[in-house]
């Protein structure tokens, strides 16, 4: 038995000193969609190694939801994390040891429909009619309830409405007549729009306009606190690849369009259309809304609380 | 009097690996009511083909008449009594497994079937053993419990494939007594496949012996008064033609 | 050798499960996963209020019963229509060899595709309604069912079909009275891989396709998921287990007990 966990000591020993005896480490989390252009550019580039003086190692993992990134962050696993501006909000009231360090992107949103009865939020609100989104709880799902909120409906009055499939499952839904409306994001609202017999309720557009931030970088207050070099080549990394992607969209959009499986042609457009900045946008609008109309328990706190001191914005 | 089984003509082809091998070729037999026909016969002679022929589970040309009527497929007027013991249903009681084909035939009454049941299964002496499942008893028992499952539909043909084949030696010779009993008291005919020259002669009130091809080399009443044993007179002549003939057969059919 | 008497063999599981449970109090205590640990691995005191919680408060206003609720009906309606199909389909194969070779074919590669892969075609075909879900179910449920039952049957020893021939048995007599329990046991634990593969199938397709007019169980862990409700989600984890028990120990165990166990095809 003795002789078991000495080995067992050893075997554990062996695996934690390479990580010890070499440079830095930095785990980030990210995961997938044009959304993350700027991400997948500091990966291939190398930005936050060529920022760090010494030697770092990254390791990038993707994963499929905000849930999942949070958990990791949670457990110490992950460092770094790129998620939706909703997950992030609620893993800061979660108080998951992280905050935001960067703004990413922002996205253009739609409520499209097939039904030439549906035009306005009028014609949804009290109906059956169902409307498809990503999850319950999603970004998306919010900013279906602030538009309702800002039209002077109750935020929740069409959750009994909801179904949650992932973005093409909708989009196929939609066009094929299996529901009347799909809420969804770049790119599949731009290739909706392009599809003759769809049309789109205009109310949602002003909820969240693109210049509203959608995906941030959150990072562990470790970090932040700790490792300040790192944090600060992280943070440097990750600006040098939003500027790359505003100043090379086609550059871009052949690295990226490899992951995403659209043509380099399509990838430039929808590259054009989304909003690529490391200034936030309204984040503390949709912390407040958030925690008033109950998407979250816990109050999340002011801009100060969200993100820490190096970001700019609102 | 015209005999109660009459087979004409019967031909058993079987195919396997596209040859074409006859098991049974032009066999004519006729078996009168209350006989008990012992088969003897070497291994792929045709006697368990005979035997599931009879029985209906074979296709085969020729005619198989029981009681003058042409017989098409199985049927409760011929009951077989396989050599494996696990012929009884395992998931029915032995009282059930007796019941079983009795309910199929329309009895009904819980009081009959109960009769019927519990006579059949003192003849084979296993009353007592109504409510048992077959995996508790030994393969002898499930032996005695096959025959009073065939008992009880009062067939008028019991068929039965070298049922003691497997027993031990004690075992075989009671139940060989008890067959014998039965035989007597019932107003049942018998057809029972053998290897066993002594089985035969003990049990037979005719003796036949196939050879390979379906060919019926002997067909003999049984000259020795019952009960048998081996020092009745007669039996050691009997019993050496027999071995004589079935010697010559293996011994013809290996060479 | 020793015979195990019933109370032993409670007494070993009630052990089995007081030592993870203190595992995992202890592991919980311990913060093994830093400052935040409570959040990702809570205290089963935790996890038991919010188990209370769930039933009590539920989410949105909605107790996790109703959720549940409505699982189990579309669980239910899906085994019993895959179980039924299971049975039509592997007793025709049975009886017609065309059709065996085809459905052998349609078994061998639908049980391979992931429900949840299926899912866009299926909503085409049903629209979106629950009777995705109920689909979903049917097609995890369907394929082993099938596959256990037609190995039973064709494992049924020829001497119990002949016997039965010769007690006067054919079509669908010989099916029920023959085919059936003599392919007990495989009907049985074609019925456990069934009922496991319906659960799961259940609960990870309403993780991605959720009706908010009819929620269930999947979207409910996956609600907690999302808002870090992570004692909630155990607590939801932990219904799902007893329900799963239940089954086993009070639906699936007595009646293999009262059949093959008893009739000495199978030891418990």
């Amino acid at each position: 038995m003795k002789k078991l966990l000495t080995a067992l000591l050893i075997a554990a020993l062996l695996c934690a000193v390479p990580a010890l005896a070499e440079g830095a480490h930095l785990t980030i989390a990210y995961q997938y969609g044009l959304a993350y252009a700027p991400v997948v550019v500091a990966m291939t580039e190398g930005f936050i190694e060529k920022a760090y003086d010494g030697d770092l190692e990254v390791e990038w993992v993707q994963m499929s939801s905000g849930a999942d990134i949070n958990t990791g962050v949670m457990s110490g696993s992950v460092d770094v994390g790129f998620m939706g501006v909703g997950p992030a909000i609620t893993g800061i009231s979660k108080n998951v040891g992280y905050k935001i360090f960067t703004n990413l992107s922002g996205q253009e949103h739609g409520l499209m429909s097939n039904d030439d009865s549906i035009n306005a939020l009028e014609d949804i609100v009290g109906s059956e009619n169902q409307v498809a989104l990503v999850n319950i709880g999603s970004i998306q799902h919010i900013i279906l309830a602030k538009c309702l909120s800002d039209n002077g409906y109750d935020a929740h009055a069409l959750d009994a409405n909801l179904v949650a499939m992932k973005h093409p499952d909708g989009m196929n839904a939609l066009m094929t007549g299996s529901l009347p409306l799909h809420l969804t994001t770049n790119p599949y609202i731009f290739r909706e729009r392009e599809t003759e017999g769809l049309h789109e309720i205009e109310a949602l557009k002003a909820a969240w306009p693109k210049e509203n931030s959608f995906i941030v970088g959150v990072a562990a207050v470790d970090l932040h606190d700790n490792r300040p070099e790192l944090y600060k080549a992280l943070c440097d990394g990750l600006t040098e690849a939003i500027d790359y992607v505003n100043g090379n969209l086609e550059a871009t959009a052949a690295l990226t369009s490899q992951y995403d499986g659209n043509s380099v042609e399509d990838e430039i457009r929808y590259l054009g259309m989304g909003s690529y900045s490391a200034e936030t946008q309204g984040i503390e609008d949709m912390a407040r809304f958030m925690f008033d109309n109950a998407f979250i328990e816990a109050d999340p706190g002011n801009y100060s609380n969200l993100v820490f001191d190096n970001v700019k914005g609102n | 009097m015209s005999a109660l089984l009459k087979i004409e003509g019967l031909c058993k082809v079987y195919d396997d690996d596209s040859r074409e091998h006859a098991v049974i070729d032009d066999l004519n037999l006729e078996v009168a009511q209350g006989e008990f026909l012992c088969i003897l016969g070497p291994s792929g002679c045709g006697k368990t083909t005979l035997l599931r022929c009879i029985a209906g589970f074979e296709h085969c040309k020729g005619k198989i008449l029981v009681d003058g009527r042409e017989i098409t497929g199985p049927g409760t007027d011929r009951i077989m009594v396989f050599q494996d013991f696990n012929q009884l249903f395992p998931w029915l009681t032995v009282e059930k497994n007796i019941q079983f084909a009795l309910k199929r035939q329309g009895i009904r009454d819980r009081a009959r079937l109960e009769a019927i049941t519990s006579d059949v299964l003192k003849k084979v002496k296993m009353d007592g053993h109504e409510r048992d499942y077959p995996y508790q008893l030994s393969g002898g028992m499930k032996q005695r419990v096959a025959i009073a499952r065939a008992l009880a539909l009062k067939p008028a043909i019991i068929l039965m494939d070298e049922p003691f084949a497997a027993l031990d030696a004690i075992t075989r010779n009671t139940l060989q007594q008890e067959v014998l009993a039965i035989s007597q008291q019932e107003n049942c005919t018998f057809i029972f496949i053998t290897h066993n020259i002594q089985e035969g002669i003990v049990l037979g009130t005719r003796l036949m012996l196939m050879q390979p091809g379906g060919k019926i080399a002997i067909d003999t009443k049984n000259p020795i008064a019952r009960p048998v044993s081996p020092s009745s007179p007669g039996y050691g002549p009997l019993w050496d033609r027999l071995y004589a003939a079935l010697y010559d057969t293996q011994h013809a059919n290996n060479t | 050798m020793t015979k195990k008497t019933p109370l032993k063999g409670i007494a070993e599981k009630l052990i089995f499960v007081a030592v993870i449970l203190a595992a995992w109090e202890i592991v919980a205590r311990a913060h093994v996963f830093g400052a935040r640990s409570e959040i990702i691995f809570p205290r089963l005191e935790t996890i038991a209020r919010a188990f209370v919680k769930n039933f009590v408060m539920g989410y949105a206003g909605v107790s996790l019963w109703v959720y549940l609720f409505n699982s189990m009906k579309l669980l239910l309606e899906g085994m019993a229509i895959g179980i039924l199909l299971a049975f039509l389909f592997s007793g025709l194969c049975m009886v017609s060899h065309g059709f065996h070779n085809v459905y052998s074919l349609v078994v061998a590669v639908a049980d391979l595709l992931p429900g949840v892969a299926l899912l866009p075609v299926v909503i085409i075909i049903f629209g979106v309604n629950p009777g995705v879900i109920v689909f979903l179910v049917v097609h995890s449920v369907i394929w082993p069912m099938s596959r256990n039952l037609i190995d039973g049957f064709k494992s049924v020893p020829k001497l119990y079909v002949e016997a039965g021939r010769n007690l006067g048995l054919s079509g669908a007599g010989m099916l029920f009275d023959v085919y059936f329990p003599a392919a007990m046991s495989y009907i049985l634990s074609g019925l456990k891989v069934g009922w496991a593969r319906a659960w799961r199938g259940l609960i990870s397709a309403e993780m991605i396709f959720g009706i908010a007019a009819a929620p269930g169980i999947g979207m409910y862990i996956n609600q907690m998921r999302t808002n870090m409700n992570n004692a909630e989600m155990y607590a939801t984890l932990v219904v799902i287990i007893i329900i799963g028990l239940v089954v086993q120990y009070g639906i699936l165990n007595p009646i293999e007990k009262h059949t093959v166990v008893k009739w000495g095809m199978r030891k418990l």
